[in-house]
C-alpha cells in the first residue's frame, strides 16, 4: 500500500493526524492549481480548504485502485467547474470541443529574433504568467496541471475522464495561445 | 520526411517519443531550418512554463482547514459527566434535608413551594398562574411516586429475599450496561 492509501485508510477510521499529513502534502500542489486557475490568492485559499473538507468528506468513496492524487485533483476540478458554472465562464465549448482533435499548422515567425529568445528568462515567466490568465479556462487548466503540477498526460485524461490524444491536444493549443500572445504583446 | 507537427516539436522537446521517433525527427531538424528555428522557439517556453514561480500557503494553513473540518466543541461526556454530578449532589441534598430536618420530602417541597408562591404572587399573576401548574404538576408527580414505593412495597412482601436480590442485580447489571452504551456511543460520535 502507497503512503497516500495508507493516509486514507488511516484518516478513514478516524486519525486526524493522518488526514493533517494530506492537507500538508497537498495544499500546496491544489493551491497553485485552483489559484492559477481562478487567478485570485484569497478566493484560492478558501477553495483549498472546501475542497479539503469534500474530500474528508468523502474519503469512504475513494476506491484504492486509483491514485489518492488523481481522484484529490478530479474533486477540486469539479469544483472549479462548478464554480465557473455560476461565474457563468463558458468551461465546456469555448470552440474547443470541436477543434480538441485538430491543431493549427506550425507557425514560425519571420522575425529574426523570437520574443521568447529576446526576453531575460525571469520576463519571460512573468509574460507567462499574464499570458495564461488570459487563455480559456479549460485550456488554462491542463496548461498548469502539465507545467505546475507536473501530471502525466495519463493522469490529466484520467482526472477529466477523456482520451490522452484530446489532452495532449489541449496542452498544445494552451502553449501556442501563450506563445502567440507573448509575440503580439512584443 | 515532411515538416515536423506543432505535436511532434511538444512531444520532442518533452522526450515523450520513442527513439525511433526521436532519431526521425532529429534526422529531420539537421536538414529544415524552419522546423529548427519552431523547436528553438517553443524550447524556452517550455523551460520557464516548467519553472514558475509557486503560491505559497500561509503557514498555519493546515491548522485553518483541521479546524473547519473538526470545530472545537465541548465534548458530549463532559456534559453527561456533569449531568451525573448534578443528579448526585440534588439526591445527596435531598437525603441530607431528610436527615436533618426530619420532614419527608413532599411536605418539604411544598413549603417551600408556598413561600415561592407568596413571593412571586405579588410580581405577576402570569408567574401565579405557573406555579399554580407547577404545584399541581409536582403533586401529580408525588402521587406517582407514592404509588411506584407502594407497589414496590407490596412487591418485596410477595417475592422471597432470594428472588430480589436476584431481581436487584440484574436491573444493576442492565443498568450499568445501558449507562456504557451510551457514553461508548457519544465517544463514537464525536470520533466521526
Amino acid at each position: 500500500m502507497d503512503e497516500d492509501k495508507e493516509l486514507v485508510a488511516r484518516s478513514i477510521k478516524g486519525d486526524k493526524e493522518a488526514f493533517e499529513m494530506i492537507i500538508q502534502k497537498y495544499q500546496q500542489p491544489l493551491l497553485n492549481y485552483i489559484g492559477r486557475t481562478v487567478g485570485e490568492r484569497e478566493l484560492a485559499l478558501d477553495f483549498t480548504q472546501e475542497v479539503f473538507i469534500r474530500t474528508y468528506s468523502s474519503l469512504h468513496s475513494y476506491k484504492p485502485q486509483y491514485k489518492f492524487s488523481t481522484w484529490l485533483f478530479k474533486i477540486a476540478s469539479n469544483f472549479i467547474i462548478d464554480y465557473w458554472r455560476k461565474k457563468k465562464i463558458d468551461a465546456f465549448s469555448l470552440d474547443h470541443q470541436e477543434r480538441d482533435n485538430d491543431l493549427p499548422p506550425l507557425q514560425v515567425p519571420d522575425k529574426e529574433l523570437p520574443i521568447v529568445k529576446k526576453l531575460e528568462f525571469s520576463e519571460l515567466k512573468g509574460r507567462i504568467e499574464q499570458a495564461l490568465e488570459k487563455i480559456p479556462a479549460p485550456l488554462r487548466e491542463v496548461f498548469v496541471w502539465r507545467h505546475i503540477n507536473e501530471f502525466s498526460y495519463e493522469e490529466m485524461a484520467e482526472i477529466k475522464g477523456l482520451p490522452v490524444g484530446t489532452i495532449k491536444n489541449r496542452v498544445f493549443q494552451a502553449r501556442e495561445l501563450i506563445r502567440k500572445r507573448l509575440e503580439k504583446k512584443a | 520526411m515532411k515538416c515536423l507537427s506543432i505535436e511532434q516539436i511538444y512531444l520532442y522537446i518533452e522526450k515523450e517519443l520513442t527513439l525511433s521517433e526521436n532519431k526521425k525527427i532529429e534526422a529531420h531538424l539537421a536538414i529544415c531550418r524552419k522546423c529548427k528555428k519552431a523547436l528553438e522557439e517553443r524550447r524556452p517556453l517550455l523551460q520557464a512554463s516548467e519553472s514558475l514561480p509557486l503560491w505559497q500557503t500561509p503557514p498555519n494553513f493546515t491548522q485553518q482547514v483541521m479546524a473547519r473540518i473538526f470545530p472545537a466543541r465541548v465534548p458530549l461526556s463532559a456534559w453527561l459527566t456533569a449531568a451525573y454530578a448534578g443528579l448526585g449532589l440534588t439526591t445527596l441534598a435531598i437525603f441530607t434535608i431528610f436527615l436533618v430536618t426530619g420532614q419527608n420530602f413532599s411536605s418539604l417541597l411544598t413549603s417551600l413551594n408556598h413561600s415561592l408562591w407568596n413571593f412571586i404572587r405579588n410580581l405577576s399573576p402570569v408567574f401565579v398562574k405557573f406555579f399554580k401548574v407547577a404545584t399541581l404538576f409536582v403533586r401529580v408527580l408525588q402521587q406517582f411516586f407514592e404509588y411506584i414505593i407502594k407497589a414496590f412495597a407490596s412487591f418485596t412482601t410477595i417475592i422471597s429475599p432470594q428472588v430480589q436480590i436476584i431481581i436487584i442485580t440484574i436491573a444493576i447489571i442492565l443498568i450499568a450496561f445501558s449507562i456504557y452504551g451510551i457514553k461508548r456511543k457519544i465517544l463514537i460520535g464525536e470520533k466521526a
